[in-house]
């Protein structure tokens, strides 16, 4: 039997939702890309964890909608909010369809990975092990894109998801850091989050 | 070192990364065309969402017939999904940009959240004393001067759409796009508060 939670009615501004559901479908199509030519089955389960939350900021985005409308013209004047939220939800539905390929071991041919980046240029997925290095520094100190030549572009915090973190970013044990770079830089990365190299290079 | 590709291969991941630009290129414009209450940027969606269909199409049927053999059924698959996928990209745009065409005012939410979003939407207009003037969109480099790609550009009553040969003229409207830091930049470009580094 399926099993899907019930989605409880929260009062949230309704533009924190859209900009919320809008940051992480277009972040969602970054990593999906990733996981299907790279075949990252660990970048593809993000993906598929960030769809669902998605799909319950858009029941949350509707039940806020729907009560906020008072009257016919609300309803004319909400229902293109309501349009975009559903956009932007099918976004991230095709974002998973594309991560799932990685799921199902449906591989993509490297010719098509040479085609898509221009650059040489990789998505990552690293986790912040207890006793590595980054724990408790935070990313401006870290100087991540000037020593290894990656760029942190998200963090998940347990349930949370920080996008474009802000240099005063502290690291945390257990934090899933998503970054992008150069496939050296970012095999570095992991290594430091992993804990099993104990220095930044220079 | 790169694989040896045979003809009917490169020609289908030609086609595949058309697919996948021509999808993110209609998602920028559909949440511009939100941002500006532009009808034109909207109609420039729709008409690339006929142009995406066209492209589907046509990508699918050269899969079909690249006479893959059977143990390569599951490559072709990804390729498959993966034009599908950017379809789907596609025609969420369409929807976002129709809110516009059907003639309804985007509701200030809709603005705000372009606005407040990691990556944002912004028009500037190229003055009199702007450097860009007389230069070529190849010239001026603008992603790397400013971390903003430009999307689309309205000339008069014309939206034209960046080819890098393309030369900027004063008056013109830049819409681009790129994190919220790079608008300043682009402003005082745009403006002639600044001008290009050589």
């Amino acid at each position: 039997m399926v099993h899907l939670e019930k989605i409880e009615y929260k009062p949230m501004p309704v533009r924190d939702l859209l900009v919320e559901m809008k940051d992480l479908s277009e972040l969602m199509i970054d990593l999906a890309y990733s996981a299907a030519l790279f075949h990252s089955h660990e970048l593809a389960e993000e993906v598929l964890e960030l769809e669902t939350h998605v799909d319950t900021l858009a029941y949350i985005l509707k039940m806020n909608t729907m009560l906020a409308a008072r009257d016919a013209e609300d309803a004319e004047a909400l229902v293109g909010v309501s349009m975009v939220a559903s956009a932007a939800d099918k976004i991230s539905d095709a974002a998973a369809d594309i991560a799932a390929l990685a799921i199902r071991e449906i591989h993509v041919h490297p010719i098509v990975r040479a085609a898509f980046s221009k650059v040489e240029e990789q998505l990552v997925r690293a986790e912040v092990k207890p006793n590595s290095i980054l724990v408790g520094k935070n990313l401006g100190e870290l100087e991540l894109a000037a020593r290894m030549g990656v760029d942190v572009i998200a963090i998940r915090r347990k349930k949370n998801w920080i996008i474009n973190p802000e240099g005063s970013e502290v690291v945390s044990d257990g934090d899933i850091l998503i970054a992008r770079g150069a496939p050296h830089g970012v095999e570095e990365l992991q290594l430091v989050a992993e804990g099993s190299v104990q220095k930044l290079g220079d | 070192m790169a694989p040896k590709v045979q003809k009917p291969f490169a020609k289908i991941v030609k086609e595949l990364v058309e697919l996948k630009d021509t999808s993110e290129l209609m998602m920028d414009l559909a949440y511009s065309s939100l941002l500006l209450s532009s009808r034109e940027l909207a109609e420039e969606v729709e008409a690339l969402e006929e142009r995406m269909d066209n492209l589907h199409t046509e990508f699918e049927l050269l899969v079909l017939a690249s006479g893959f053999k059977s143990e390569e059924s599951k490559d072709f698959l990804g390729l498959i999904r993966l034009g599908v996928a950017t379809e789907n990209i596609a025609d969420a745009a369409a929807e976002i940009a129709r809110v516009v065409l059907r003639g309804l005012e985007p509701h200030p939410i809709l603005k705000d959240m372009i606005k407040e979003a990691e990556e944002t939407v912004t028009r500037v207009q190229v003055s009199r004393k702007s450097s860009l003037i007389g230069k070529s969109l190849r010239n001026v480099k603008l992603p790397e001067e400013t971390g903003m790609w430009v999307l689309a550009i309205r000339r008069g009553k014309k939206w034209i759409r960046p080819k890098p040969n393309l030369t900027l003229k004063a008056g013109d409207f830049l819409i681009a796009s790129g994190y919220a830091e790079g608008k300043e930049d682009l402003d005082k470009l745009a403006s002639g508060e600044n001008t290009l580094s050589e």
